[in-house]
């Protein structure tokens, strides 16, 4: 609710214009009746031509007025709402940018595309009340006060009818809303169906199975068309009974009033008028209905938006980060200077010491176990690492971001050009890509596409292979140039040529810079300075690739693929570790 | 790219043809239900100008309850038609609607990969989600509100004319202006609309995406660069907005001024009728009460004849789909023999330059041939002109000495298998996503193909092969999703399988395990891999190394080390020190 009364504030002038606008519209609408009773009674029954001109030319002008009143109540109408949808989801933008890697596991992306596709309007359509709500409310008043005026006793059946039909019709259709949402989540699941077999068309034309989806999808098809018969049925009832019920109660209003003109209580003009009245006066009435039920829909998606607002950062322990529109936070009391210059990386938990400057190989036995190494080292968890001998979880992580990267094997590549993508938010010229692009080996993915660097490609670049993928997740990686790298499995797709020579030119490219290589590629850990055997969690052995090969028979075992022996000895926990 | 065809008009309206003269009598009852309901809907506003005579008249109050009375029973007789009209409508849309998306999906699966690959599958998905979608809504909701108000507007306009032709004349009058707006604004509101969707979806992508990089956004520190993009989304759609509210601004502004131009004509003629006795003033009442009426279905008319146009096109390109010749059935329903030979093979892509050039080669029934090479030198197309997928510019790729883009795509696939690094679980049970390549295959053989393939994670699925995969149920990671791809093909039981970088997906220690498992099974099969593990070749009879669309060596593994050519040269630096300890 603060969160609706926000976005409200933010724009009181528009606000202000849509209700005035919304009312007069409302006023407006009850004009015509009123104008053409008018012409009737004054013009056509006293055969007064001169009048019947004058309402005549009063009836258009209105119409006129009330296109324009109608249309400017819209507009504002619309930017109001507009203005909140924006807003809303400009502050989701922020909020999803800085949060950081806690998110996709608190809440599902699923979740996320509902609140910035549906809630953000549903919350912006609540809006819509400070308009026409406001309108809808004076505009009953007014239809009162005209109605007493002809009949007490009429106004009084009019004024309680109306609410009354709209009571008994407004559940109804929430009913009709209900039976239509069922039908239309089986008609998603449907359309899933179809998405999902073009998805798998390659799939069906490698292996067969083409007739068999089309007999699945068809049943499933007449399955929808059963319930959709069914909504029909019920449907079709409430639909007829949403007409029926006003139209009775006009037919009552209209009785009610004729046997007054037969008594002449009231005029032919007014009994024209009053049947106007009542068609007029459902629109107001109609609208409370349904703000009514907007405001409840809003106030939960309100919530929903607030709620994902309210999902902090994980704990990595120490100084936290700095908060979006916070100012620079003065340093933390507990807060560590970090190294000023490079240092070596010291993990306790592995028993891991990765020298500063120096290319350091991990193979892990347990592809799990690599990961959190990962984590720890480059804080994403709270550890107790260390770097040049000071806790990496006492310095600004701010700090920590920018000088250690972890390039994650599944890194995430978001929709833009390529050079977007490889740029990374950096003003990097493309001389600087071109050179992390070659270090990547990773030119021939540019060639081939038509626009080379200017190519749009789409989010997670579900367009290229997975090798072109990993290459360029690599070739970004390198492009910032961090002051510790630490890339996880950066080849496992790519073909042993390329391999081989990434392997050469990765070296090069961050010579004398640090960096953490964790794979199990022999082309790989040959360039290593150093190399450690990560096994059920602790680092067994170190030394070179040759000297690892030399001594250490588990560590032969992980990185010579092919052999034709090893696999015979291989111990059952690793076994365990897949599962 | 070459995108899939779009029907044209006339192919559209004879489609719709068909369609209408395919369901006549359904059409027929819904148009007589509507007619007769609406009749009944019209009789109030007469029978309100019948009051007001009759009481001009001076009338009893019995005949004004009478009359009341009769306009309480117009509405519910014509409550209970429009029901029944309604209700046959809907089945109608339904059975229209299945029919269309049945025929949808039955032309997209017989549609040739090749044609699916070129035009990129987004078209399609496009196609089949919002296309169906689109002209799912338009015939079951936008087709009978159109039906509905333009029956009620003829009788309306008709029911004037039957009181007084000159009055029906004069109830024209707002109709030039409304025409004339509705088609300036329908000619600019479809693209209007579809760029305001398209920024919409856009700005949802950047938040969902967001969302699901946020630890890639902290590590890259992407933050301020996502609330640029952001941003920018934010103002586009804004702009789009804008666009369309400025359509909406002109047209319903004319329209709704054009509103009162019929009641204030034809109070005006009433008036110049009524002096010369011509008509009564209750049917000048009822002629201005029927105009004032006719607002609301000129309103729906208008508001939905945009979405009517947004169906028609989508109809259109569900159409397209259609028009692509389908796979052709192949010319010899069987083969002798399950030698594969490639003589003189050249392939480009689309006009493009040769991305093969002069493949020859023989694969043995039962060999292990290993296809290595660096990325680009084209062994992904010449693995799909050895499926049959595309046929060769020049040259020709038999089995059995019949070329195999001859036989019958179903005879095939189920000889020659291709699977490749993009796997795809299916919504459904495991046992759905096993049995299409298999439909005979005993729920034990499906077991045991799981098993052979090393995927033992099945053994904790909670319902074994009943277990939901997929879309929200549960997701397999792509280790696991591509030993199911390989499960299926141990069922298929393919002569001839080619794994086109198969395991790619796997991390290496379990592609080494469904390798090795596999292996086991394909022994006396043959076996075309192509792979980026050395191992892979290692274990083959024979490996081909394919360089620029060539085969540059050829041979068994210990004979191209021998040879010391660039096979030898990336097997040392891959292996030498491992083979120095044996």
């Amino acid at each position: 609710m603060r969160y609706l009364w926000w976005l409200v504030r933010r724009q009181p002038g528009r606000v202000l214009r849509g209700s005035l606008l919304g009312t007069a519209w409302m006023i407006g609408l009850s004009a015509r009746p009123y104008l053409i009773a008018r012409a009737v009674d004054d013009g056509l029954r006293a055969r007064d031509t001169r009048a019947l001109a004058l309402w005549v030319a009063a009836i258009v002008v209105a119409g006129v007025a009330l296109s324009y009143l109608g249309i400017m109540r819209h507009r504002t109408m619309t930017f109001i709402r507009e203005d909140a949808k924006a807003r809303s989801a400009e502050v989701l933008l922020r909020h999803l940018s800085r949060v950081g890697a806690v998110l996709p596991r608190r809440v599902g992306a699923g979740e996320v595309s509902t609140v910035g596709g549906s809630d953000i309007d549903w919350t912006a359509q609540v809006l819509t009340l400070t308009g026409p709500g406001v309108g809808a409310v004076v505009a009953y008043g007014v239809i009162a006060v005209v109605l007493w005026s002809i009949s007490p006793l009429l106004a009084l059946c009019v004024l309680v009818g109306v609410p009354v039909v709209g009571l008994v019709v407004g559940p109804l259709l929430r009913r009709l809303e209900r039976a239509e949402s069922v039908y239309r989540g089986q008609q998603g699941a449907l359309t899933a169906r179809s998405g999902d077999i073009v998805a798998g068309l390659r799939v069906l034309a490698g292996v067969g199975g083409r007739d068999l989806f089309a007999r699945r999808y068809a049943a499933r098809s007449q399955e929808l068309r059963a319930e959709g018969y069914r909504v029909g049925a019920v449907n079709s009832w409430i639909d007829a009974a949403t007409v029926a019920i006003p139209g009775l109660f006009l037919a009552a209003v209209v009785w009610l009033t004729a046997r007054m003109a037969v008594t002449g209580d009231v005029t032919i003009g007014e009994l024209v008028a009053v049947y106007g009245y009542v068609a007029t006066l459902i629109v107001p009435v109609w609208f409370l209905l349904e703000g009514s039920h907007q405001l409840i829909r809003g106030r939960v998606a309100a919530r929903r938006i607030v709620d994902l607002m309210n999902v902090t950062a994980d704990d990595v322990g120490g100084p936290g980060r700095r908060w979006p529109g916070s100012l620079p936070e003065a340093r933390h009391p507990d807060q560590l200077a970090a190294p000023e210059g490079p240092a070596d990386l010291h993990d306790p938990v592995a028993g891991l010491t990765v020298r500063a400057g120096q290319l350091t190989g991990v193979a892990a036995d347990d592809p799990a176990a690599a990961v959190a190494l990962a984590d720890r080292l480059g804080r994403y968890v709270a550890s107790g690492v260390s770097w040049g001998g000071v806790p990496l979880t006492g310095i600004a992580l701010d700090e920590v971001r920018a000088r250690i990267l972890v390039a994650d094997h599944d890194a995430y590549l978001f929709a833009g050009t390529l050079r977007d993508i490889l740029r990374a938010g950096a003003d990097a010229d493309d001389e600087r890509i071109r050179v992390a692009l070659r270090a990547a080996s990773a030119e021939d993915v540019v060639d081939a596409l038509p626009a080379g660097l200017d190519t749009p490609i789409d989010a997670r670049a579900r367009t290229l292979s997975g090798g072109q993928r990993q290459r360029i997740r690599l070739a970004r990686a390198l492009r910032g140039e961090p002051e510790v790298l630490i890339l996880v499995d950066p080849t496992s797709a790519v073909d042993a040529h390329t391999e081989a020579r990434i392997a050469e030119r990765l070296r090069a490219a961050r010579a004398g810079r640090t960096t953490v290589l964790i794979a199990t590629s022999p082309l790989l850990l040959g360039r290593a300075d150093l190399v450690a055997h990560l096994s059920a969690g602790r680092i067994t052995a170190t030394g070179s690739h040759a000297d690892l090969l030399d001594r250490d028979p588990g560590y032969r075992h992980l990185v010579a693929r092919g052999s034709d022996d090893a696999d015979l000895e291989q111990p059952a926990e690793t076994e365990e570790a897949y599962r | 790219m070459s995108r899939l065809p779009v029907a044209d008009r006339r192919t559209v309206r004879r489609a719709l043809r068909d369609m209408i003269s395919r369901h006549r009598r359904a059409v027929g009852v819904v148009l007589a239900l509507h007619s007769a309901a609406a009749v009944a809907g019209l009789a109030p506003p007469w029978l309100l100008g019948t009051i007001v005579d009759r009481v001009t008249a001076g009338a009893s109050v019995a005949t004004v309850d009478r009359l009341a009375l009769t306009i309480a029973g117009c509405v519910l007789v014509s409550a209970l038609l429009s029901r029944y009209a309604q209700y046959a409508g809907h089945r109608f849309g339904e059975r229209a609607v299945a029919e269309l998306r049945e025929e949808f999906v039955a032309r997209t699966l017989g549609l040739p990969v090749s044609v699916v690959e070129r035009a990129g599958s987004g078209d399609l998905a496009t196609r089949s989600s919002v296309d169906v979608a689109t002209v799912g809504t338009t015939v079951r909701e936008v087709v009978p509100t159109i039906v509905i108000a333009s029956v009620q507007l003829t009788l309306l306009f008709g029911a004037v004319f039957l009181l007084h032709p000159l009055l029906g004349v004069a109830a024209l009058a707002g109709l030039p202006s409304i025409v004339a707006v509705t088609r300036w604004y329908l000619r600019r509101a479809g693209s209007a609309y579809l760029a305001e969707g398209a920024a919409a979806a856009e700005l949802t992508e950047t938040l969902t995406t967001t969302a699901e990089g946020t630890r890639t956004v902290e590590a890259l520190r992407l933050a301020d660069d996502r609330i640029r993009h952001g941003t920018t989304r934010v103002a586009v759609l804004w702009r789009a907005r804008r666009a369309t509210l400025a359509l909406r601004t002109v047209f319903f502004s004319v329209v709704e001024a054009s509103y009162p131009l019929p009641v204030a004509v034809v109070l005006l003629v009433g008036s110049f009728l009524l002096s010369r006795d011509a008509v009564s003033l209750g049917a000048v009442v009822a002629a201005a009460l029927y105009l004032q009426q006719a607002i609301d279905p000129l309103d729906r008319l208008l508001q939905w004849t945009e979405q009517a146009q947004r169906g028609f096109a989508s109809y259109a390109r569900l159409l397209g789909v259609g028009m692509v010749p389908p796979e052709p059935p192949g010319t010899t329903a069987s083969s002798r023999g399950e030698r594969l030979v490639v003589r003189g093979a050249r392939f480009s892509y689309s006009n493009g330059p040769d991305v093969l050039h002069g493949i020859d080669l023989e694969v043995r029934p039962g060999e292990r041939l290993a296809i290595v090479g660096p990325s680009g030198a084209g062994k992904s197309t010449l693995a799909r002109l050895l499926a049959g997928i595309d046929a060769p510019r020049q040259g020709v790729v038999s089995i059995g000495g019949c070329p195999v883009t001859d036989l019958d795509p179903a005879e095939r696939r189920r000889r020659i298998a291709l699977v490749t690094q993009e796997h795809h679980v299916f919504i459904g049970s495991v046992r759905d996503n096993l049995a299409f390549a298999a439909p005979d295959a005993s729920d034990e053989q499906m077991r045991a193909a799981l098993g052979t393939v090393g995927a033992d994670w099945y053994a904790a699925l909670p319902a074994g092969l009943d277990t939901p995969l997929g879309d929200g149920a549960r997701q397999l990671g792509a280790a696991e999703a591509q030993q199911l791809a390989l499960a299926r093909l141990v069922l298929a039981d393919p002569h001839t399988l080619i794994l086109d970088e198969a395991t790619a997906a796997l991390d290496p220690t379990t592609a080494r395990r469904t390798e090795r498992a596999l292996a086991a099974v394909l022994v006396g099969r043959t076996v075309i891999a192509i792979a980026h593990r050395l191992n892979t070749a290692h274990d083959a009879d024979r490996v081909a190394v394919l360089a620029d669309g060539r085969i540059t060596e050829i041979g068994s593994h210990d004979d191209l080390v021998a040879a010391d050519g660039a096979y030898a040269a990336l097997w040392r630096s891959w292996h030498s020190r491992v083979d120095e300890q044996r």
